[in-house]
């Protein structure tokens, strides 16, 4: 017998980590084609009060009959009361999830796996960088550093989609874009309406605003979250640019049922999406094969 | 009462069977049975059944801890109440091989150590494991993975063939109360029986001696260097990806978790089962992205997960060395094999390094 097994057993029961909470939905937004925001609010008053967390964690959304899929957190933790999470339509049960109105039930648990490393990235400038849906849990960085700016250097926002229909959290970003203390670089992949031009600062790739943003490298904490294909051409461009791969952190998504780390599905190398997860730094890509 | 401190008992062969009887009458009993030619973990009702005889199970004793489908949550559509009826009962696996207790132990370091699922700290705390020891056969290589003897695992009683009698070793207080609690069919142990244990030992290691053991000194890093291998394609050519090694493996534990209303859409079962990795949409995605989109992919991810993996995790190798999964797979890839080929040795070199293998292992 080993002492740390021996430990394992001698524990009380824990609470159920599988058993999730009621939350009612109180708004849907349609934001793009195929894309809403919906926002919730926990009918226990006691989970309401207890629920924290860090931006870039998701949780367990039960979508009634059809099952559980993980949703990255897209409002802030510095905002108490409610809870928002932007859904793409994109498979079975993010379908059944898009039908559903104002005033309708699921259950939420979590929230899980590790989020941004908010602490150490104190005192530094930050640059955040979102393509497509990926800025959905970066929404929640940007208001988490805008709500506690004074602890934060130099921010930066850089957002690239398809086309000004597709741009997410229209009317935020345009708010955004007028204060002073956060610089905002927006692009879309081509111009082809009026509003896109009028919109984004530049036709083309995230990749190329990069090279545009003005900050000391070794002094900036980079978070990223976009498409699977982005992240390989905007992690070179950004070590190109002298970012240092332990300040890059990127969002990953995998295949999740569980969320703490007993289901399997989304190991990448040897490490846990959910546990270990989401938020890693790209130097572990060196680590974890097929990381990127 | 009578004060009672025993390092270990003897239990004489004869009285086996009364032991076993006894089992049953403290709580349900479970131990292996002969089934069509095969050797199955199964619920007792007579006696006569209990196979003591036998080298591997087809499938390990998990199943009677995590069954392979299991309904996790019943709730009603209506106001989303989530209930169980779960209850975990007390129970005993008897005749449980060195490499599986040490399989059980890893699965309680994996629902245990972090996020701790209550379901299984429940059956856990209300089973008894009792092992028995065993000799190997040419799929067997507990002795490179060091987990030959029940050393350092999670049990409760172990017996120890010595000849006439077995020698039993106590693990913990739930043990210690059988042996008193059927006192009756044990004897103290006398030196000769030390030695006779002690001999024992040498004679399983000895069993191995002629046999293919894999050299698994730093193998963790040689698979994270060999990754780009053409090795794993090759071996993986014969790979059905029918799921077999994971779920005959003591160790696995992935699962899938879906839900399934009734009739009139009322109520939901949210049930889980047993997946594997080696299925094309275990690393499937809404939106149709596949993280492992080959056979290749996933055949390496096995072998690198239980020698990295879960070395990372919970600082054990996931693999206990039975050998179910070369046994039972239908296309006979062989992991000894496969581990042979990805570090390039002969033969000769390899039976060497085996006999190195025989002090203890990394972890």
């Amino acid at each position: 017998m080993k002492k740390s097994l021996e430990k394992l057993l001698n524990k009380p029961l824990p609470i159920d980590p599988f058993k999730p909470v009621r939350a009612v939905i109180t708004d849907v937004e349609e934001l793009a084609p195929d894309h809403k925001k919906f926002t919730f609010s926990f009918l226990d008053e006691e989970a309401s009060d207890s629920w924290s967390y860090i931006p870039g964690q998701f949780v367990m959304l039960t979508v009634p009959k059809a099952g559980e899929i993980p949703i990255s957190i897209c409002s802030s933790p510095t905002r108490k009361g409610f809870l928002e999470l932007t859904v793409r339509k994109v498979g079975r049960k993010t379908k059944v999830l898009h039908q559903l109105k104002p005033g309708d039930l699921v259950a939420i648990r979590g929230p899980y796996g590790n989020g941004f490393p908010v602490g150490i990235m104190e005192n530094h400038n930050v640059l955040i960088i979102a393509g497509g849906l990926g800025m959905a849990p970066l929404r929640s960085l940007v208001w988490y550093v805008l709500d506690r700016r004074h602890r934060f250097k130099e921010v930066y926002l850089l957002y690239g989609t398809r086309s000004y229909e597709y741009v997410l959290y229209k009317e935020e970003l345009r708010r955004l874009r007028e204060r002073e203390d956060i610089k905002c670089l927006f692009c879309l992949d081509r111009f082809e309406t009026p509003e896109d031009e009028r919109w984004a600062d530049r036709e083309g790739l995230l990749t190329e605003l990069i090279p545009e943003v003005d900050l000391e490298p070794t002094e900036t904490y980079v978070a990223v979250c976009g498409p699977p294909v982005a992240y390989k051409f905007i992690g070179k461009e950004l070590l190109k640019n002298g970012y240092p791969e332990s300040q890059i952190f990127v969002s990953l998504e995998r295949k999740m049922e569980c969320g703490i780390g007993k289901c399997g599905h989304c190991q990448i190398g040897y490490k846990f999406a959910c546990v270990d997860g989401p938020i890693f730094p790209l130097w572990d890509t060196k680590n974890l094969p097929e990381m990127l | 009462m009578e004060f009672h401190i025993e390092r270990a008992k003897v239990l004489p062969k004869a009285n086996l069977w009364d032991f076993l009887e006894g089992l049953r009458r403290v709580s349900p009993l479970i131990a292996p049975v002969r089934r069509g030619g095969r050797v199955a973990f199964s619920e007792i009702n007579d006696i006569s059944d209990v196979t003591i005889d036998y080298t591997r199970t087809v499938l390990p004793p998990k199943k009677f801890l995590v069954p392979y489908r299991r309904v996790r949550f019943t709730y009603s559509t209506e106001d989303l109440s989530f209930s169980s009826t779960f209850k975990a009962r007390q129970q005993i696996i008897f005749g449980i091989h060195s490499c599986d207790l040490h399989g059980i132990s890893i699965l309680d370091s994996i629902y245990l150590k972090e996020n701790p699922d209550p379901r299984y700290l429940d059956v856990r705390k209300k089973t008894v494991l009792i092992g028995i020891s065993c000799m190997p056969d040419d799929f067997c290589f507990c002795l490179s993975t060091g987990t030959a003897f029940p050393d350092g695992a999670n049990w409760d009683l172990f017996l120890t063939d010595i000849g006439a009698d077995y020698f039993v070793s106590i693990g913990s207080p739930k043990g210690d109360e059988l042996i008193i609690e059927l006192k009756e069919l044990f004897r103290d142990i006398e030196r000769e029986d030390l030695e006779l244990y002690k001999r024992s030992t040498k004679k399983k290691k000895e069993a191995f001696r002629n046999r293919k053991l894999p050299d698994l000194e730093r193998i963790s890093q040689l698979i994270e260097l060999e990754y780009e291998s053409p090795v794993w394609e090759e071996e993986a050519r014969r790979c059905l990806s029918c799921g077999t090694c994971t779920n005959v493996c003591p160790t696995c534990f992935c699962y899938t978790s879906v839900d399934v209303p009734d009739f009139e859409g009322k109520t939901v079962k949210r049930v889980e089962f047993t997946t594997s990795c080696q299925y094309p949409y275990y690393s499937l995605v809404a939106g149709g992205h596949y993280f492992k989109p080959t056979r290749t992919a996933r055949f390496r991810h096995r072998y690198y997960h239980k020698f990295v993996g879960y070395p990372y995790q919970i600082e054990k190798f996931g693999c206990v060395g039975c050998g179910r999964c070369s046994a039972e797979c239908p296309a006979e890839i062989s992991m000894v094999e496969t581990l042979r080929r990805l570090r390039g040795e002969d033969e000769e070199e390899l039976r060497e390094a085996a006999e190195q293998t025989f002090t203890d292992r990394p972890f």
